[in-house]
């Protein structure tokens, strides 16, 4: 489904993915770990589109085309979706309104008729209790005055509802506590399936403990070090990052 | 009814003017001592320019390099003027003179009067003679000064003691024609406990000028709700002043609509004279390229326990520029006020220029006073956020623009008001964001 293979980018002249090579499946739920400041927003940011982060080498291929080439809503029209790290405020818009213009901009790129705002309602709605969002939240402002276990929850039921085919979750499990974690895991849960493929970025392991992947990397300093089994995020529990040493030999090694 | 038209330049003989005016008018609408007042105020001011301090942000000299007559009422309407609001009162002025062809007339309450101020001094000449020019407040505004020398006709709208006038009056002033001038004049008048509503729509075809003033007296107890919607036609020029004065515990809710013209201004007084008056100022402005809209206020607190809020917003496009300058004047003994000022800007282009001026002049400590500006961009965190979700880039920019200035639409209270101001908002972004 998406194949990135040595892929570059900076954001202000400073390389921060230094040759990222990942294939990932229809179907398969792929973690990416890292420390801070290793690049992983930025490998989720690149794949949504974002403008000030510029690609100086490799790419990235979604179902046979291009990604890169593409505008950030032609991508999401083509069922690229980004659930964000720090979801974006937006006073004086509604959420229901909001959620119904994205499900008909792709609508409308798929060739199909707008939905009716009864089915649409009744989609949302199913959605909603998928994340256990209170009706209450459609209402409001998107993201505004939300928590932040609200906020994620928020990007969980867009995803939802507008069903991607390609799913990037941004450390969606960052300040979220155990309860809010797990609704969060569930909601990601019931979406999983064989056409869907999903690449979980996140610190800390205790999100894999929910959302069990197939495959889990390891990314530091711009590359992937190691890649492996769900296992691999416990053994990284134990050992911490520091084994991968910014440009230790763990680094160079996997860089091969 | 109808004016013939002179052929005095605006620049030439104003006592000359005058006296063709005076001659015309019928006896309770000469006023011949306040006119004559105030044309000598408007020659010793002159029209101001930029070293006058309430003048430095917005520039005349394009309107001082032209020369205006007198415009004449009867003239055809293109229909697309002719915008409807849904009430049984209507008053159409065209180029400041009544036309009656244009106005229609519900069923009133006993003692209420609205009509044109012509036919307000038939019937109320007393009433007149007391209120009009009365309301305190722009002595030192040329322009005001200017239409009170030379306004022609206008409306007036009466409602006594505690009767409340069902539904708005609507109030059209449609300017046509190139280098006329036009000078309506509004009166309202609320005796104690009255209620009601009104709209001022000002609109036109060509390069005119409408030089506007509303006088509001509201009594004790009384409440009005005032909406003007200016958009003028593109190379018009728009002044308007408007001075209230509010009595005890009366309610005076304005809503402030800017998009049109290529100079609009609007400087409004506000007389807090009675303790516990309570005044909401509601605006948005949408400039365009190449276009300045400014709006000057004055909110004087003068006795305790009154209230104002102002909340203004302005979207730039372009070159535009937008200037909100206000002024909270707490008297010296007006207590417990409580007084909150708000302006934020969102500029659409790197060209556009926003200037706001917030004043407080405070003479006693016990008051709540607050004001706050912002002037920002487009979030860009936002654009992308949509964009991520589907939305393209030119309608997520639109859907935010929309959300910064559907906030004043949405307070409208009338269906069809709000309609046509989300297709002008529509127009104004479809021309503008890219």
């Amino acid at each position: 489904m998406i194949e990135i293979s040595n892929l570059h980018a900076s954001v202000d002249d400073r390389e921060i993915l230094r040759g990222i090579d990942l294939r990932i499946g229809a179907g398969e739920v792929h973690a990416v770990m890292g420390p801070n400041g290793s690049g992983k927003s930025t490998l989720a940011n690149v794949i949504a589109g974002r403008p000030g982060y510029t690609v100086t080498a490799g790419q990235v291929l979604y179902r046979g085309r291009d990604l890169l080439e593409l505008e950030p809503e032609e991508r999401a029209r083509e069922g690229v979706f980004l659930a964000f790290q720090y979801p974006v405020e937006i006073p004086g818009v509604n959420n229901l309104y909001f959620l119904k213009a994205a499900v008909n901009a792709i609508r409308k790129h798929r060739g199909e008729a707008e939905l009716d705002a009864l089915d649409f309602m009744e989609r949302v709605q199913a959605r909603a209790g998928l994340v256990k969002m209170d009706e209450a939240f459609l209402k409001r402002p998107v993201n505004e005055g939300f928590s932040g276990g609200e906020k994620k929850r928020n990007e969980i039921l867009q995803m939802a509802v507008l069903e991607p085919t390609f799913a990037v979750l941004d450390e969606t499990d960052s300040g979220l506590d155990i309860d809010a974690l797990k609704v969060v895991a569930d909601g990601v849960n019931a979406l999983r399936n064989p056409e869907r493929a999903f690449l979980v970025i996140t610190h800390y392991q205790r999100l894999l403990d929910y959302i069990v992947p197939d495959v889990v990397h390891v990314l530091v300093d711009g590359r992937i070090v190691e890649s492996g089994g769900p296992e691999l995020a416990l053994a990284l529990e134990e050992r911490g990052y520091g084994a991968f040493g910014r440009h230790g030999g763990a680094s160079r090694r996997a860089g091969a | 009814m109808s004016t013939p038209l002179s052929a005095t330049p605006l620049a030439g003989s104003w006592a000359g003017t005058l006296a063709a005016l005076l001659g015309e008018l019928p006896q309770a609408l000469r006023f011949d001592h306040h006119r004559h007042d105030a044309l000598a105020r408007f020659e010793a001011l002159g029209l101001p320019g930029r070293r006058d301090e309430a003048w430095r942000f917005t520039d005349l000299s394009e309107l001082k390099a032209r020369s205006f007559v007198r415009a004449a009422g009867d003239r055809p309407i293109d229909a697309d003027l002719l915008v409807d609001l849904d009430t049984p009162h209507c008053l159409s002025f065209v180029n400041g003179h009544f036309a009656a062809w244009l106005s229609r007339h519900g069923s009133l309450p006993a003692g209420v009067f609205v009509g044109s101020l012509r036919e307000a001094a038939e019937e109320h000449p007393e009433m007149l003679a007391g209120a009009l020019g009365r309301v305190p407040g722009l002595e030192g505004h040329a322009l005001a000064a200017l239409n009170g020398a030379l306004f022609e006709d206008g409306a007036c709208i009466y409602v006594p003691r505690g009767v409340e006038l069902p539904g708005p009056v609507h109030l059209r002033f449609i300017g046509v024609g190139d280098d006329v001038l036009a000078q309506p004049r509004v009166l309202v008048v609320l005796e104690d406990g009255a209620r009601a509503a009104v709209v001022e729509d000002y609109l036109g075809h060509g390069r005119y000028w409408h030089n506007a003033v509303t006088e509001i007296r509201i009594g004790a107890g009384a409440a009005l709700e005032h909406v003007a919607v200016q958009q003028e036609a593109a190379a018009a020029w728009h002044l308007g002043a408007l001075r209230a004065s509010q009595g005890r515990d009366s309610r005076l809710v304005l809503r402030r609509c800017a998009a049109g013209a290529r100079f609009g201004r609007s400087d409004i007084a506000i007389d807090l004279a009675g303790p516990g008056a309570a005044c909401e100022i509601d605006g948005l402005a949408l400039v365009g390229d190449a276009q300045t809209l400014a709006s000057h206020l004055l909110l004087h607190h003068a006795v305790p326990h009154g209230s104002s809020r102002q909340h203004f917003k302005g979207v730039l496009q372009g070159r535009g520029r937008h200037v909100f300058d206000g002024l909270i004047r707490v008297a010296e003994g007006a207590l417990q006020t409580d007084a909150q000022q708000q302006s934020r800007n969102l500029l659409l282009s790197k060209a556009a220029l926003a200037t706001t001026v917030p004043r407080l002049e405070i003479y006693n400590d016990d008051v709540k006073c607050s004001h706050g500006a912002t002037v920002g961009y487009l979030d860009e965190d936002a654009v992308f956020y949509l964009r991520t979700r589907g939305i393209g880039e030119a309608d997520a920019r639109r859907l935010l623009v929309r959300a910064f200035a559907g906030e004043f639409i949405e307070a409208v209270p009338y269906a069809d008001l709000r309609e046509r101001l989300e297709r002008r908002l529509a127009t104004y972004l479809g021309e503008g964001v890219a």
